[in-house]
């Protein structure tokens, strides 16, 4: 994969300072909710008429836990490392997106998934750091961030990343 | 068809509808502001039997390229809404092939459906997922990516109008609101409500096929819009190569979790 553009600190910087004003914006709304989680949104236009979907996580802050136990990943075969990184935070790809399972967009950095100090087990996030390696394990990618593995997914159109038992 | 003064009534009362329902959520923004009642909806025989024009004129293609410029309000937590553009692009053969890219600011996926697997791409993260038995139509594609994945695709109704997936007994008010021109074209515009949705459709009046669509969702006070124009192309041939996924070299595979795996669960695990 290419190096990543030069502008790739100024977005960074920009999408921080962006994180920060949501922030505080949304600050009270989130108490009123308890754990948000800093999901900034409560709903999104319908782009459809007769089959309205159920998002798989509409409203900001709902969290997946299915997946927090005895992942059970067969490494006899096949390890392919990929030393290529895949996930470039310079597109702010799936970075909004939580809420916004919305085919025609995603909206800037509003949720802070870059820089996970605690990975809990099943936890998501929404992006990972650049430096993460991809990992393809039985034909599937995971990613590894130092200690910390997550599994990428699909959820609706919107890639997240569940934190992971090491499938070594 | 209407006689003008007919329209031009309607147009008053639309309009004047429109400043009521404009001024109330100014007027009182915290306040929920109720659906409005349905007591004297009535059902326009002329928008019901546009709309079959419509739906029938969509089920006569056999195939098509469809741009459309879209954009969607997304409602904050605090009710301030968050307008988001993009692009959606589908090419479609009858019954059961599809392609559709959603390329926004920040986001761009691609899906492709041969009529047997059913691929969701992202080119920049370079991920891919593939299912299989989502459908033999593409009016059950898009029910079945969206009960079982949770994979909306927008302007889906192209594919149900004109079936029984899309009943006229859906539809509680059916309104002319009149002729004009969009983008040079002659069109008649429409306005419906249905559950969950009122909703605007602008029709060609030479093809019969929607220009314009705006949804406007009503299970949350803010109200938010889905609005999209649409530039059909129903003359250039689509290649089969457009609904087969060819996954790049470098491309990684991940799974589509169904939408009871990817359950919502609140205040669990932690994040940041």
């Amino acid at each position: 994969m290419p190096a990543f553009p030069k502008t790739r600190s100024t977005v960074l910087t920009c999408a921080a300072s962006l994180m920060v004003l949501l922030a505080i914006g949304i600050g009270p709304a989130t108490g009123q909710h308890g754990h948000r989680g800093g999901g900034a949104a409560r709903a999104g236009a319908h782009a459809n008429i007769n089959r309205p979907v159920q998002r798989p996580q509409g409203g900001g802050a709902h969290r997946d836990v299915n997946r927090n136990v005895n992942r059970d990943v067969n490494r006899n075969v096949n390890r392919n490392v990929n030393r290529d990184v895949h996930v470039d935070v310079d597109y702010h790809d799936d970075h909004w997106n939580r809420w916004d399972d919305h085919p025609v967009a995603t909206a800037a950095a509003v949720t802070a998934g870059v820089a996970l100090t605690s990975a809990v087990i099943g936890s998501i996030v929404y992006s990972v750091p650049p430096s993460c390696v991809t990992t393809v394990i039985n034909g599937m990618a995971y990613q590894q961030c130092g200690n910390t593995w997550y599994e990428p997914r699909y959820s609706g159109t919107t890639v997240q990343y569940v934190v992971i038992n090491p499938p070594r | 068809m209407a006689t003008a003064a007919l329209c031009f009534a309607r147009t008053a009362c639309l309009l004047l509808g429109g400043l009521a329902g404009g001024a109330l959520p100014l007027a009182a923004a915290p306040a929920r502001t109720p659906p409005a009642s349905t007591d004297g909806d009535e059902r326009d025989p002329e928008a019901l039997a546009a709309l079959d024009r419509m739906g029938a004129a969509l089920r006569a293609l056999k195939q098509f390229s469809l741009t459309s410029d879209a954009s969607t309000e997304v409602v904050l937590e605090d009710g301030q809404k968050i307008e988001l553009d993009g692009v959606v692009t589908y090419k479609v053969k009858a019954p059961n092939q599809l392609f559709l890219e959603l390329r926004s600011d920040r986001q761009l996926r691609q899906l492709f459906y041969d009529g047997n697997a059913l691929t969701v791409y992202s080119p920049r993260l370079n991920y891919y997922a593939q299912v299989d038995g989502v459908g033999a139509t593409l009016g059950e594609l898009v029910d079945r990516a969206a009960d079982r994945y949770g994979i909306e695709m927008p302007l889906a109704d192209m594919f149900l109008w004109g079936t029984d997936k899309a009943p006229k007994t859906a539809i509680r008010a059916a309104l002319h609101v009149g002729g004009g021109t969009l983008d040079g074209e002659p069109i008649e515009q429409y306005a419906f409500k249905q559950d969950a949705v009122d909703w605007q459709v602008w029709i060609s009046k030479a093809t019969s096929l929607p220009k314009k669509l705006i949804i406007n969702s009503l299970d949350d006070p803010a109200q938010p819009q889905y609005r999209a124009r649409l530039a059909w192309d129903t003359r250039t041939p689509v290649p089969a190569t457009a609904f087969q996924f060819a996954p790049p070299a470098d491309a990684a595979r991940i799974k589509l979790v169904p939408v009871e795996v990817a359950a919502v669960v609140p205040d669990a695990g932690q994040e940041n």
